[in-house]
């Protein structure tokens, strides 16, 4: 009927998943860092609210209030099993969530940072041991939250990195942890820098006089046209409303403040805007080996507009989301999902589809910038070999 | 620059229009029942809160907030002018808001009434008299909401009607007169009928098993739906949540009603959700002669995305909102607005696209349910030269 699509088996698996979650009772030592307090959203934007600057203080108490009961429990939660259980585990998630409160800083970099410290504090004395206490700890961070690709993604590069140097094998192991410990602190700066760079390299595609449609809240678009505002560019930008999170009003809010002339669409009105709009400007959360992206719900859609119109769709992306990933439909991805508020009560009969994100396939993009330069779809799959291997 | 269609042409003209409308002072005798009170707020949907049921009080109290202080204005001023200017003129877009105030009841019907009670009440002797009597009502309904089509359309409609009649002179005045409130007795009749044409006409294209992707309110389409229910047939629904008038709540709950299994989507999701989609359904604002349609903003997106994954749309409207209009592109059309609420404060500098409206061409069509039979859009223009003969 209307399970056609194969993911329809997906569909069932997410559902006995949330069955068996429901029913199992929580026992805190084994299953409170280790599982998201409410099984079907996301812990990501659970605790987003709280890390970037909302706009209203009642959509905060709002949000609060919608994850409150379940946030206390997971505190108290945490608190009990903080004794009984390894320190470090407690303290990779915590490490990981206070750096995360810093609003420039990328997931991915928050992670590694994190795991920078379950080094620094380690008790290990060879490479093995040390290599499994981090392999211990990346997997908490990514169980913690299965939702974020650039956390997984950032996880993963950092692991790869150990893995190689432990397997050079010729240094003492004070020697190689401090390599480690510089590599994790270089990472955070690549980080940086990727969002600088990427900044400069998509100068030569906003022109003087050029409309640029918006989508999402991503600190790398916003870094390209606070650059592209400091090189006196004119310019002027639509943003969609990106419901339910209000994306859009935070990047009009950022970019009034550089005097940018923006306009607000709601989410429909893209088709309509669309013949005014001279190329769309999105970040990622993820970058898939397909060479398609992983976005804010809502992206694939204005890439079907945009292509309808011929418009060229620029994606901007740091390297450390690359992701181990290819999704065959919209479906075939970790579920992401969030509360959508329509403000009024909802019959019970009714589904909401909650997913927050969804899948670009490649032939919608027109380009990606990176901070290693500025590539079409096809070839990021040759890049992620770079990476990974 | 971006101002690039031809249509920042219309875009200036309206800024012109507006500046003039600020700036000329209001004299009550002339301008109180020809204007909008507040300039760049459509009539239709300053009152449609009134008529139509809203869902939440809150949202209620709110858009009369925001209209309260012009329509205060307003009211004052048509009892002021009520005296001074002609009865007919006030009692006809008063009547025509008493009829509107009947939920199922459609625009154009209810304009058809209100003319109906003009023929009525009027004083007129001779068949020409009457005849600009029923212009000059017809004129003033159309001028009170220059953004209605199917009031427009329906106005046009009964007053070719009356022309035609006028011109066949044999008969008294008495029966010619009684002749015309016959027919719009009969139209109305048409109108109700219409529904239920369509309605049945549509029940070949539900299957069971299928989903239907319905965007907007349109009581066609629910009676089409409600139909389906009661012959039994099983299938699923997928509507929008259409911002920000929230239409797709209230079908929601409409559907919920009927024991039909419905999900929300927001409209970010609707090309995430479209592989499960076997077909659109949409109502119509107004047909045009192109083919296409003008129907709540959104509705063009969404037909982008069903051509693009092969999806039939198909367009559920009676043949009284076929209307002489040909539309070049989406600005091209005469702006009906809306107020958006975004929950939150927007800085002044930042622009709001505010069109409550948008215009899918005919190529994006598959079909079009209408009383006169399933048409293709080619074959509108045809049926439009029938009924405007």
């Amino acid at each position: 009927m209307w399970y056609r699509s194969a993911s329809f088996i997906l569909d069932k698996q997410e559902q006995q998943r949330n069955a068996a979650a429901e029913s199992r009772p929580l026992s805190p030592a084994s299953t409170a860092m280790a599982e998201s307090p409410s099984a079907n959203v996301s812990m990501y934007y659970q605790t987003r609210a709280a890390h970037h600057g909302v706009v209203s203080s009642d959509w905060l108490a709002q949000a609060q209030a919608a994850v409150a009961g379940n946030s206390d429990d997971a505190a108290a939660e945490s608190n009990d099993s903080g004794g009984e259980e390894i320190g470090k585990r407690f303290s990779v998630v915590d490490e990981f969530n206070n750096w995360r409160k810093q609003p420039d800083l990328a997931e991915a970099v928050a992670a590694i940072r994190a795991l920078a410290s379950v080094i620094r504090s380690s008790q290990a004395k060879t490479m093995m041991e040390l290599e499994i206490e981090l392999k211990k700890a990346s997997d908490s961070l990514k169980s913690w939250d299965t939702t974020s690709i650039s956390l997984t993604a950032g996880c993963d590069l950092f692991m790869r990195y150990v893995t190689r140097t432990s397997a050079l094998d010729r240094e003492d192991f004070g020697s190689a942890k401090s390599r480690l410990l510089e590599r994790a602190e270089k990472f955070g700066e690549i980080s940086y820098k990727a969002r600088r760079i990427i900044a400069m390299l998509s100068q030569d595609f906003i022109f003087d006089g050029c409309t640029i449609l918006v989508h999402g809240f991503s600190r790398v678009v916003l870094e390209a046209l606070r650059t592209a505002v400091e090189n006196k560019k004119l310019f002027r930008v639509l943003c969609t409303e990106g419901r339910p999170d209000r994306s859009g009003l935070r990047v009009s809010n950022e970019l009034a403040k550089l005097d940018i002339p923006v306009k607000l669409l709601i989410d429909s009105a893209v088709a309509y805007s669309m013949d005014e709009v001279d190329m769309v400007f999105v970040g990622a959360d993820g970058v898939v080996e397909s060479g398609g992206i992983i976005n804010m719900m809502g992206t694939y859609q204005i890439a079907l507009v945009a292509k309808a119109m011929n418009k060229p769709m620029y994606v901007a992306a740091e390297s450390y989301k690359f992701a181990r990933l290819y999704p065959l439909d919209q479906k075939d991805m970790v579920p992401a999902l969030r509360p959508i508020d329509f403000g009024v009560p909802i019959p019970s009969q009714v589904e909401v589809e909650t997913s927050a994100r969804d899948y670009t396939p490649p032939q919608y993009l027109t380009l990606l910038f990176t901070d290693l330069g500025v590539l079409s779809p096809s070839v990021v799959s040759d890049e992620l070999i770079q990476l990974y291997l």
